[in-house]
C-alpha cells in the first residue's frame, strides 16, 4: 500500500490525542467503535488501509502503537466505547506503572530498556500489516511508508520515551518518514511541570536531528483559540485535543480520499521543507466552530478561508511578533475541502499576491500551494468549504528562541539538575544539555539566515571563525 | 466540415504550393471568417455582372462566354464558386501578377525538360519502359475487371444495333428533300402527310431530316424548295414539334442501359408512356385536316413537346442520372409558372422518375440501408473493413469514412433535409450492428410531393427516433458515461492512489529499456494496481491494458500535428533512439461496439497523449531524492551549505513540477470534465455527443500545452532536466552517507577535514565537481524554465489562452523568477555599458 503510516502515541498527552484522532477517523470513515464497518459506508470510495488494517473482512483495526509508562490515561481508553477498536497487543504499558516522573531523562532510559519490547511490536506492525498473502512478496519494501508520533516535548514520558524512539526509529528505518505532531507547553500558565526547560530542549534536540517533519502544536495557542474562537472559558483536554484531531485527520486527508492530486504524503511534504534541517511545521484551521453552534450552512468563500488562514490569530502556534527581523513564509500548504470552483482558487491567490498578504522568502520561488479535497461523506459539516494550513514559517523559530531563554534561566541557577544526575546519561557531566543547547540555538540561527537572501550560502561555522 | 479536415486541407495546399507558412494561420482565418461549407452554399449561382466583368477583362471575350456557357449548360458544380475565384483573381492585380509569372515558369520549366541531352537517353528509356510494363499490367487489370463485368450484365441498346428500328428519324445517307413539282393546290395535302409522318418521326417526301451535328443537338429538317412560301412557313411553324419529338425519343432510346440508373428508367417510363400518348393523338387527327387546322390542333401539344424536349436535352447534355436527374426536373417544375396542365406534366413526370429513388431513401432512413446499385442516392456506403476484421480501426474510421455525402447527388429539394438523412441512416446502421431490431409500428411511405412538406415530417420522424433510440442505447444500455468516467479515472489520472500504486509495482519493470519489458507481467502488474486501489470498486477496470509505443509523446505530437518546423526534422531523425519503458508507455483501453464510436482509436490515443503520468513520474522521482536529502539534517554547517545549493534546486523543480501537474489536472481537466457533462446532459444524438467530445480533447491538447511547439519542448525540457538532475542525485548518495560520516567525527575532527579539504583529495574533487554540475544543472533549468515562462507571457497576452498566465502567476508568486529576469537584464546591460 502507498501510504500506510504507523501511528505511535506515547504518553499521557500523546494518548489522548490519538484517542480523539481515532474517534475521528472512525467517523469520517464510517467505522463504529469496534471496528465494524457501518451499513452505510460499505460503497465507500475511500481509503481505509492509510491508517487501519483489515483484519478479516469487516473488522479494521487502527495501525497504532499506544506507549505510556503510568496506566491512567490508557485505562481511560480501555474503558471507553473504542476499547474493542485496538489491537490489544498494540498496548504497551509500563509494568511498574509509575510513570517517568516528568524527567526526560528517566522517561529515556526506560525507553531503552525497554526497546527489545517496543520494537518487536513495531516489526510485526511494519510486516504483517497486509493481508494480501499473494502480493506480500513484491510490496513488502513497499508496504510501510512512515510513522506518526504523537506525543508532548514538555512531559517526561512523552519527551523523554519520544526522544529515545526518535533516535531508534531513524537509525533503524533511515528511508521511512518520520513525522511527529509535538504539543508544546502552554507559555501563559505557570507548569506543574518544574524542569519542562529542560525536557523541551532535549526533545527539540532530536525533533531537530531525527525527525523528518515536526507540526508543532502550541498549547498555549490551543487555549488562546479555544477560549477567543470557540468561546470557551476554560477549554478542557478534550477539547482542544478535538482541535488537534482535527488538524491530523484533515492533513491527511487527500491521501484518504484520492483524487487527481497529492496521493502521496511525501509529495505533500516535499514541497514544504525545502533543507532537511528547516522542518518544523505551523498550522491552521478555519473555519472553527463547537459542535453547539452553527446549524445553518454558512457560506464561506474560498477566499475568506484563504485569508483568514494567514492571519496569525489563527494559527496553532503562539509566536511573539519580532518587528526587527523580517520574518517570512518558506513554504504554505493549503488543504481546502468542500466545494471549490479552481477559478475561485485562483483569483483568491491573486488576490492574496497583490495585496501582499503573505511574505515569502527571497532565495528561491515559494507560494502558495493548493490541495483540493474531498470531505468525508459522513459527516455534515456546517460550512461550504474549510481550510488547513500546513506553513513553514521561520517566525516558528521565536518559540525555539523562547525555550532556549527558559532554559538558560533555569541552567543558570543549575536549579533542579540532581533529577537528571541520577540518570546514566547525566551521571558524569551535563554535556548532553549543552550539546542540545548548541543544536537548538543554530536551528534558530538557521530560521533567521533563511530570511536573507544569501541564505544558500550561509555557514555559521564559517562567520564564526 | 470537421477541423481536422480542413486542417488537412490547408496543409495540402500549402505543400502544393511549397509555402512554408504555419498552416495554424490560415485555419484559424479561416475559420473566422466563417467558410460556408454547406450545400447550399456551394450551390451559388454566378452573378450576371461578375460574368459580365470577366468577359470584358478577357481578351477574347466571346470565347469566354462560349465555354462559360456550355460549362452551364453541362450544370458542371460548383460553377458559381469557380466564377467567383476568377473574379477574385481578376480584380487582384498582384495575384495575377504572381500567377502569370509562376505560369511562365512552369512552361519554362516543361521545356527546360524537353531538351533531353544524350546523357538522360539511358534513364529516359528506363523510365519508358518501366512505365510501359506498368501500364500494361494496369491494362490486363482493368480488361479482367471489365470482361467479368461485362459478362455479368449484357449491354444492349438494340437502337444502336439495329438503326432503323427506331421511333427516331432513320437518316438514309444524302436523302435529299423530292424535288418533282406540285401545283400550288395539290401541295397542301402532300405536306400534311410529310408532316404528319415527321411528327411521328419518319421523313417525308418533301420534309426530309437532316444528320444531327451532335447526340444532343436540335433536329433540324430540310424542306423541298419548291414549296409555296406560305406553306413553308407554317411548316417550318409545326416543324419544332418534330424536333421536340425527336428530342425526346431519343432519350427514351437512349437510357435504357443499366448504368443509367433507377431515377432515368423511370423518367424514361413516364416520358415512353406519354409520347405513346402523342403518338395516338397524331392519328387521331388525321384524315379531316388541312395545314391551318393541324396548326391549331397541335398547339397545346407543342408546349407539352418542348417542356419534355427542354427537360431530357438537358438530362443528357448533363449527363445526369439519380438525384441530378431530380434536381433538374424539380427545378424545372419550379420554373413553369404559366398553365397548371403543364406545371401537372411536370409533376407527373417527376413523380414518377422520384419512385426508385424514393424507395432507395425509405430504406435508409428506416433501415440504414442502402441497395444503390447504380450509385444514384446522394449517401455513399464506402464499407472498406469489416467490423469482425478489426474492430478498433473500424470504428474509428465508421463515423468519420464509412458514409459519405455526395452533395452533387442530393435533389435540391432534399438539400435541407440531408443532413438529417444521413445521419438518420447512419444511426439505424449503428442500431442494427448492435444486433437490435428497430420496430416500426407504421412505415410510412416516402412520396415527393411539390409544395407538401409531409415527406419531410416523415423524415424528421424517423431521424427523432433513430437519434433517441442509438443515444439510448449507447448511453443506458452500454453505460457510456461510466466508460467515460473510468477512462478518466486511468487516462487522466484522476484515480490518483491508483496511479501511485501502480507506479509503486511497475517503477523497476518500467526503467528498463523497452525492447526487455515483458509486457504480460506489466499487465499483471498493472492489474493487482487497479485492484489494491479505490480502482477495485470501477466495473470496466479490466479494460485498462498496458502498452509500450516506440515513439515518445513529443514524437507522436509533432506527427499529429505535423507542423512543418525544423524540429520536427529533428525529432523525426531521433526515433531510433530506443526509449526506456516509462517514456514509451502508456495505458490502453479495450473499447467496444457501439462505444468506440465516441472511445475510437484517435480519442483514446488523444488521451494517451495527455503527458500526465509522465509528469507524475518525475514528481516522483524528485520526492524520493528529497527523502534520501533528509539525511543531511546530522550534517555539518560546512557539509550542508554545500549541499544546499542542490536542496534548492530540487526545490525548485518539485515547484515547478507540482504547479504544472496542479495546472493540468486542477484547472484544465476537471473544470473541462465538468463542462463536458453538463453539455452532455443536453445532448440529443450522437453527433452531439461526438461533437462535445471532440471539444473536449481539443480542449485538454491546447490548454495542457500540446498543441503549441515551443509550449511543448520547454516542458519536455523541464522533464529531461529534472530527470538528469535527479539521475546525478541518486548516483551521488553514496557520498552523502561519506559526508555523514565525517560528520559525526566531524564534530571533534574539524581540522582534520579541514586540511584534506586543502589537500584537494579525492574527496574534494568530488565535492568541486558536485558543486559544478549542480551549478549547471542549475543554469539548464533556470534556462528551461525561463523560456516557458516567457513563451506562456507571450501566448497568454493574444488570443483565448487566459488559463495559462495562472501557471506563470503561481510559478512566479513570489516574484523569484522575475527577480531573476530583472537581474540579467540588467547585467547584461551593464555589460553592454563596459564593453560599449
Amino acid at each position: 500500500m502507498p501510504c500506510e503510516m504507523i501511528t505511535l502515541q506515547l504518553g499521557q498527552c500523546g494518548n489522548q490525542i490519538g484517542f480523539e484522532f481515532w474517534k475521528k477517523l472512525c467517523a469520517e470513515h464510517g467505522i463504529s467503535s469496534e471496528g465494524i464497518l457501518e451499513d452505510y459506508a460499505t460503497e465507500g470510495t475511500d481509503r481505509k488501509d492509510v491508517f487501519f488494517y483489515q483484519s478479516d473482512d469487516e473488522h479494521y483495526i487502527p495501525r497504532a502503537v499506544l506507549l505510556d509508562l503510568e496506566p491512567r490515561v490508557i485505562h481511560t481508553i480501555m474503558n471507553s466505547p473504542y476499547s474493542k477498536l485496538y489491537n490489544p497487543e498494540n498496548i504497551y504499558l509500563s509494568k511498574h506503572g509509575g510513570g517517568a516522573g516528568n524527567n526526560w531523562a528517566s522517561g529515556y532510559h526506560q525507553g531503552e530498556k525497554l526497546q527489545e519490547e517496543i520494537f518487536d511490536i513495531l516489526d510485526r506492525e511494519a510486516d504483517g500489516s497486509d493481508s494480501l498473502e499473494v502480493y506480500t512478496i513484491i510490496l513488502l519494501e513497499l508496504v510501510l511508508l512512515g510513522f506518526v508520533l504523537c506525543h508532548s516535548i514538555a512531559g517526561g514520558t512523552g519527551s523523554g520515551m519520544g526522544s529515545f524512539m526518535l533516535e531508534s526509529l531513524a537509525d533503524r528505518f533511515p528511508k521511512k518518514l518520520i513525522e511527529t505532531y509535538s504539543v508544546f507547553p502552554n507559555q501563559d500558565e505557570i507548569s506543574d511541570v518544574v524542569v519542562q526547560p529542560y525536557n523541551s530542549l532535549l526533545t527539540l534536540k532530536r525533533l531537530t536531528q531525527c525527525a523528518d517533519c515536526v507540526v508543532v502544536l502550541d498549547n498555549t495557542a490551543l487555549n488562546r483559540i479555544a477560549s477567543d474562537r470557540l468561546h470557551i472559558q476554560n477549554p478542557s483536554f478534550t477539547q482542544i485535543n478535538k482541535l488537534v484531531s482535527t488538524i491530523m485527520s484533515v492533513s491527511t486527508t487527500t491521501l484518504r480520499y484520492p483524487s487527481y492530486m497529492n496521493n502521496d504524503l511525501v509529495g505533500l511534504i516535499a514541497p514544504l521543507i525545502p533543507t532537511p534541517r528547516l522542518h518544523f511545521l505551523m498550522t491552521g484551521y478555519t473555519p472553527l466552530t463547537t459542535d453547539q453552534e452553527g446549524a445553518s450552512v454558512r457560506k464561506t468563500s474560498v477566499l475568506d478561508v484563504m485569508r483568514r488562514l494567514l492571519q496569525p490569530k489563527n494559527m496553532m502556534v503562539s509566536t511573539a511578533l519580532d518587528r526587527n527581523a523580517s520574518h517570512c513564509y518558506i513554504s504554505i500548504l493549503n488543504i481546502i475541502q468542500g466545494e471549490v470552483d479552481p477559478t475561485q482558487v485562483h483569483k483568491s491567490l491573486q488576490r492574496i499576491r497583490e495585496r501582499k498578504l503573505a511574505q515569502f522568502i527571497p532565495w528561491g520561488p515559494a507560494s502558495i500551494q493548493v490541495a483540493l479535497s474531498r470531505k468525508s461523506p459522513y459527516i455534515q459539516s456546517t460550512h461550504r468549504v474549510s481550510g488547513l494550513m500546513l506553513a513553514n514559517h521561520t517566525n516558528i523559530s521565536s518559540l525555539f528562541d523562547r525555550a532556549l531563554q527558559q532554559y538558560d534561566k533555569l541552567r543558570k541557577r543549575e536549579a533542579f539538575l540532581e533529577q537528571f544526575r541520577k540518570e546514566k546519561m547525566f551521571e558524569d557531566n551535563l554535556d548532553e544539555l549543552d550539546n542540545s543547547r548548541e543544536v537548538v540555538e543554530y536551528l534558530v540561527k538557521e530560521y533567521q539566515a533563511a530570511t536573507r537572501v544569501d541564505y544558500l550560502s550561509w555557514n555559521p561555522s564559517k562567520l564564526e571563525t | 466540415m470537421s477541423e481536422f479536415k480542413l486542417h488537412h486541407l490547408v496543409v495540402e495546399l500549402i505543400e502544393l504550393l511549397g509555402s512554408s507558412s504555419a498552416p495554424e494561420k490560415h485555419v484559424e482565418k479561416l475559420q473566422k471568417e466563417g467558410v460556408p461549407t454547406s450545400a447550399s452554399a456551394l450551390a451559388i449561382i454566378a452573378s450576371q455582372s461578375s460574368i459580365c466583368n470577366l468577359a470584358k477583362k478577357s481578351p477574347v471575350p466571346e470565347l469566354f462566354l462560349q465555354k462559360y456557357e456550355e460549362l452551364k449548360a453541362k450544370k458542371v458544380d460548383l460553377l458559381g464558386l469557380f466564377i467567383q475565384l476568377l473574379e477574385l483573381i481578376s480584380e487582384d492585380k498582384e495575384l495575377k501578377n504572381y500567377l502569370a509569372k509562376e505560369a511562365s515558369n512552369v512552361s519554362s520549366l516543361s521545356t527546360k525538360n524537353a531538351a533531353i541531352t544524350t546523357e538522360d537517353l539511358p534513364q529516359i528509356c528506363k523510365n519508358v519502359i518501366k512505365a510501359a510494363v506498368e501500364g500494361e499490367k494496369k491494362l490486363n487489370k482493368v480488361c479482367a475487371i471489365t470482361k467479368k463485368t461485362e459478362s455479368s450484365v449484357i449491354k444492349h441498346n438494340w437502337v444502336y444495333e439495329r438503326p432503323r428500328i427506331t421511333w427516331d428519324f432513320y437518316n438514309e445517307p444524302n436523302v435529299m428533300p423530292c424535288q418533282k413539282v406540285v401545283p400550288i393546290i395539290s401541295q397542301e395535302s402532300i405536306l400534311l402527310w410529310d408532316i404528319l409522318y415527321c411528327l411521328k418521326g419518319i421523313d417525308g417526301t418533301y420534309i426530309v431530316s437532316e444528320p444531327l451535328t451532335s447526340p444532343h443537338a436540335v433536329k433540324t429538317f430540310n424542306i423541298s424548295p419548291d414549296v409555296c412560301i406560305s406553306y413553308k412557313q407554317l411548316t417550318q411553324q409545326i416543324l419544332p414539334l418534330a424536333s421536340h419529338y425527336s428530342m425526346a425519343t431519343r432519350f427514351v432510346e437512349e437510357k435504357v442501359l443499366a448504368e443509367d440508373g433507377q431515377v432515368n428508367h423511370a423518367l424514361r417510363g413516364a416520358i415512353k408512356s406519354l409520347l405513346k400518348d402523342y403518338l395516338l393523338e397524331m392519328e387521331h387527327v388525321r384524315g379531316k385536316l388541312n395545314l391551318q387546322k393541324l396548326w391549331f390542333y397541335i398547339q397545346p401539344t407543342m408546349i407539352a413537346m418542348s417542356i419534355l424536349s427542354q427537360i431530357t436535352s438537358t438530362i443528357c447534355k448533363a449527363n445526369a442520372k439519380g438525384g441530378k436527374v431530380l434536381s433538374l426536373l424539380h427545378e424545372q417544375a419550379n420554373n413553369i409558372s404559366g398553365e397548371a396542365k403543364f406545371k401537372e406534366l411536370c409533376l407527373f413526370l417527376i413523380q414518377t422518375a422520384s419512385i426508385p429513388y424514393m424507395q432507395i431513401l425509405e430504406k435508409w432512413v428506416y433501415k440504414g440501408v442502402i441497395c444503390d446499385p447504380y450509385e444514384e442516392f446522394f449517401v455513399e456506403d464506402n464499407e472498406l473493413i469489416h467490423r469482425e476484421e478489426l474492430p478498433i480501426d473500424y470504428s474509428a474510421d465508421y463515423w468519420e469514412k464509412r458514409y459519405t455525402m455526395r452533395p452533387e447527388r442530393t435533389p435540391t429539394f432534399l438539400n435541407e433535409q440531408a443532413q438529417t438523412i444521413m445521419r438518420t441512416g447512419k444511426y439505424f446502421n449503428v442500431i442494427r450492428q448492435c444486433g437490435k431490431i428497430v420496430q416500426w409500428r407504421k412505415q410510412e411511405s416516402l412520396i415527393y410531393q411539390h409544395q407538401g412538406q409531409k415527406y419531410i415530417a416523415t423524415i424528421d420522424r424517423a431521424y427523432s427516433e433513430a437519434a433517441k433510440t442509438l443515444l439510448e442505447v449507447l448511453i443506458h444500455e452500454n453505460d457510456l458515461m461510466g466508460r467515460l468516467r473510468s477512462v478518466k479515472n486511468y487516462f487522466l489520472l484522476a484515480q490518483g492512489d491508483f496511479v501511485v500504486q501502480f507506479m509503486n509495482l511497475c517503477e523497476t519493470e518500467l526503467n528498463k529499456n523497452m525492447y526487455d519489458i515483458v509486457i504480460h507481467r506489466l499487465a499483471s502488474l498493472l492489474e493487482v494496481a487497479l485492484r489494491m486501489s479505490t480502482a477495485d470498486s470501477d466495473p470496466y477496470k479490466d479494460d485498462l491494458k498496458p502498452e509500450l509505443l516506440p515513439y515518445d509523446l513529443q514524437f507522436q505530437m509533432f506527427r499529429i500535428l505535423s507542423i512543418q518546423t525544423r524540429d520536427e526534422k529533428e525529432y523525426s531523425s531521433q526515433t531510433d533512439k530506443t526509449l526506456t519503458g516509462l517514456e514509451a508507455f502508456v495505458f490502453n483501453y479495450d473499447v467496444k461496439w457501439p462505444v468506440s464510436l465516441i472511445l475510437n482509436r484517435k480519442a483514446v490515443a488523444c488521451y494517451q497523449m495527455l503527458h500526465l503520468f509522465y509528469c507524475k513520474y518525475i514528481e516522483r522521482r524528485l520526492c524520493r531524492v528529497w527523502v534520501s536529502n533528509k539525511i543531511a539534517k546530522t550534517f555539518t554547517h560546512n557539509v550542508a551549505m554545500s549541499y544546499r545549493q542542490a536542496f534548492s534546486l530540487r526545490q525548485r523543480m518539485l515547484d515547478c513540477i507540482q504547479h504544472l501537474a496542479y495546472y493540468m489536472m486542477v484547472e484544465v481537466i476537471e473544470p473541462n470534465w465538468l463542462t463536458f457533462i453538463s453539455k452532455m446532459s443536453k445532448v440529443s444524438n450522437v453527433d452531439d455527443v461526438l461533437s462535445v467530445h471532440q471539444d473536449l480533447q481539443d480542449s485538454y491538447l491546447k490548454e495542457c500545452m500540446l498543441t503549441d511547439p515551443d509550449l511543448l519542448g520547454c516542458i519536455t525540457g523541464i522533464c529531461s532536466a529534472c530527470l538528469e538532475f535527479c539521475n546525478f542525485m541518486e548516483r551521488m548518495s553514496p557520498y552523502y552517507i561519506d559526508a555523514e560520516l565525517t560528520s559525526m567525527i566531524g564534530a571533534y575532527q574539524e581540522d582534520v577535514y579541514d586540511c584534506e579539504d586543502d589537500d584537494g583529495d579525492m574527496y574534494k574533487e568530488n565535492a568541486v565537481s558536485f558543486e559544478e554540475t549542480i551549478i549547471s544543472l542549475d543554469e539548464k533549468f533556470t534556462q528551461v524554465l525561463i523560456r516557458l515562462l516567457d513563451r506562456i507571457c507571450d501566448l497568454g497576452c493574444d488570443n483565448n489562452n487566459e488559463k495559462l498566465l495562472n501557471v506563470f502567476c503561481r510559478l512566479d508568486f513570489n516574484l523569484f523568477y522575475t527577480d531573476i529576469l530583472i537581474r540579467r537584464g540588467r547585467e547584461k546591460t551593464m555589460q553592454e555599458d563596459v564593453s560599449g
